[in-house]
């Protein structure tokens, strides 16, 4: 573990800098007001800040979003970039067990005075009984063997919307148009696969979870028009990623690594850290099966979202339009401009969003003059933000990627009856259907930081711009 | 959980505790052997999202366990466990565990669970997916031994 004193100094209203001491070899930037930074006695979210700057290659600055809180190896909400051809590292731990978590939102025929208690009623029941989560239930999707599961790693949300989970048009709003090319199944185990197969279209459990929601405010017109959204507007916002698969995968890369570290004479401070040159064997191994893990992961999230259909066709009779599908675990191989030279990067985003500004040609074609949607969940009390990428942004193109928690679920527990929580949200006409008492306890709207401040910070902080605003209705919690 | 306060002091016999942990779960337990530890410790993590009070039983499975040390054998049991309840659809209500012993430059164990349906577990938590290195330990103390492991969930 680390042994550095973290000293925060405030660079502007929303931006503070821990200097390189001791192994950093850059500095850590948090984007935070003073009541956003982490406050809870033990949480070492910023010493890990500090830890990941240690990293072989690293370069600007290890940053950290508004939502930062304590994870394992690397902070969530956090942000490292390395130089690919200056021995940067991949670490497997920068990017998460739950390889491409990500969230989709998808915008409704309907609006919200067009419902009644009721109608939503009815539809969350059909939710309920179609959304497969929590233990042991299965997917949507039975892929016949490992054969099969070989293709969805390589085609991700398009080999599904290819067996008719979906429409064409899906795979112009995700990220990637839904498949990142270079994944190898090869480098994916045989548990990994075990894992996986029986899981797609899956919610899992915890912070996972499907919403229905509805526009609240809109705070730029222009570009939620662009994305599809209009005040009142009913939507539907899926937070998952690629479930057993992706932690396998994780887990097999990191154990790797971990044993290897001598090779490259790379020492870090923390395990869970461990890492390998990318322009290795092993670091080309671990982004193949990343790869193939983020595909799997937006397969996920499309044949979620054709459960979101048929129960909105079926209760409301309405259809559902995606705004946008972005991963918030992942490395990306990206080209950035560092001390005026373009240089090849691994950008690391543990728990943070790609936010991509207006412009970016690397954007749908109908998105290119309003720019990136940056979906920023946030509880199941509270509301959930959709925001747009800045130009400027000097943290690789990256913004929050939800609330952050605060508490343990261990301290939710102690604070919260699961029953007691689910009748106050059903008095405040948000139905909630749990997996079970106890986790939707664990996911108190109290264990989250303030959502609107996080969004508020994140523009402040000119990392995204909030374009609206947007309240629960009813969820299925994991 | 099993009912035990944070932040207390490990204490004689075998025991467990869950620490606080923002983003995931973070368990402690003692016990007068490493082996007892690794036990408290699955038995913990299973506690904190499944009971299995009356689930079906599904059979016995048995395993060995390779790791570099005795802290990723504890790692190692609790990613067995977590891989058989995604595969094979199966949580262990019991398990018995074989006296740790050298093995190809490492550690190794025999373990073997006494398995239920997860199909007819009744969810009590978040469910666990990895297990992490962060702060991984399994070491021998002046009153027996003890661990820590933090889970992903």
């Amino acid at each position: 573990m680390s042994t550095v004193e973290i000293v925060l100094t405030e660079e502007g209203p929303y931006r503070w800098r821990i200097e390189p001491q001791a192994a950093m070899r850059v500095p850590g930037v948090v984007f935070a007001t003073r009541e956003l930074l982490p406050q809870a006695a033990g949480d070492k979210a910023l010493e890990q800040v500090a830890n990941v700057a240690t990293l072989p290659g690293i370069v600007r600055a290890s940053f950290a979003m508004p939502d930062v809180h304590w994870g394992y190896g690397f902070p969530i909400g956090g942000v490292a970039a390395t130089d690919i051809e200056q021995g940067g590292v991949v670490s497997p731990g920068g990017v998460g067990f739950d390889i491409s978590c990500g969230v989709r939102l998808l915008a409704a025929g309907v609006a919200r005075d067009e419902l009644d208690h009721e109608r939503i009623r009815r539809l969350m029941d059909l939710l309920d009984r179609s959304v497969p989560r929590g233990l042991g239930r299965g997917g949507l999707w039975r892929l016949s063997g490992p054969e099969e599961m070989d293709e969805l790693l390589l085609g991700g949300a398009r080999y599904a919307v290819e067996h008719g989970h979906g429409v064409p048009r899906d795979l112009e709003r995700c990220e990637d148009r839904g498949v990142l090319e270079g994944a190898a199944p090869g480098e994916v185990s045989t548990r990994a696969v075990e894992r996986g197969l029986q899981q797609v279209g899956s919610l899992g459990s915890a912070n996972h979870f499907l919403e229905v929601q509805a526009v609240d405010t809109v705070h730029d017109p222009e570009t939620a028009a662009a994305f599809g959204l209009r005040q009142g507007q009913v939507c539907v916002m899926i937070h998952c990623g690629s479930r057993g698969l992706g932690h396998q995968i994780c887990t097999d890369h990191v154990r790797a690594m971990d044993r290897e570290l001598h090779r490259y004479r790379i020492e870090v401070p923390d395990r869970q850290l461990a890492c390998t040159p990318v322009d290795s064997p092993r670091g080309r191994a671990y982004l193949g099966a990343m790869i193939a893990a983020a595909n799997y992961g937006r397969a996920n999230r499309q044949l979620l979202s054709e459960a979101a259909r048929r129960a909105f066709a079926t209760a409301l009779g309405v259809g559902l339009e995606l705004v946008y599908d972005v991963s918030h675990n992942l490395a990306k191989l990206e080209t950035h401009e560092v001390d005026g030279v373009t240089r090849h990067l691994c950008v690391h985003r543990k728990g943070a969003t790609r936010a991509l500004p207006p412009g970016d040609p690397s954007l749908p074609a109908d998105l290119v003059r309003a720019g990136q949607p940056v979906l920023v969940p946030g509880t199941m009390g509270t509301a959930s933000y959709v925001m747009v990428g800045l130009p400027g942004n000097d943290a690789f193109c990256s913004a929050a990627h939800g609330a952050g928690r605060v508490w343990s679920r261990h301290q939710a527990l102690r604070m919260v009856r699961g029953e007691r929580l689910h009748s106050e949200l059903e008095a405040r006409g948000i139905a909630v259907r749990p997996a079970s008492y106890r986790a939707l306890a664990e996911e108190t709207p109290d264990a989250y930081k303030d959502v609107d401040a996080v969004a508020a910070v994140t523009e402040g902080a000119g990392l995204a711009k909030q374009v609206a605003r947007l309240v629960p209705l009813g969820v299925c919690k994991g | 959980m099993d009912g035990r306060e944070p932040g207390a002091q490990p204490r004689a016999g075998s025991g467990h505790r869950t620490v606080p942990h923002t983003a995931d779960l973070q368990v402690e337990a003692w016990s007068a052997t490493a082996e007892g530890c690794i036990g408290e410790v699955v038995r913990a993590v299973v506690d904190s999202f499944a009971d299995l009070s009356a689930a079906r039983p599904a059979g016995e499975r048995a395993c060995t366990v390779i790791a570099a040390s005795d802290a990723d054998l504890l790692a190692g049991v609790l990613e067995e466990v977590i891989y058989r309840m995604d595969a094979d659809g199966e949580l262990p209500a019991a398990l018995a565990l074989g006296a740790i012993r050298d093995a190809e430059g490492g550690r190794a164990m025999e373990v073997r669970f006494r398995m239920a349906d997860t199909a007819t577990a009744a969810l009590v938590g978040a469910v666990p997916k990895a297990v992490s290195l962060h702060g991984l330990d399994l070491r021998a103390s002046p009153g027996g031994w003890t661990g820590r492991v933090t889970v992903d969930v």
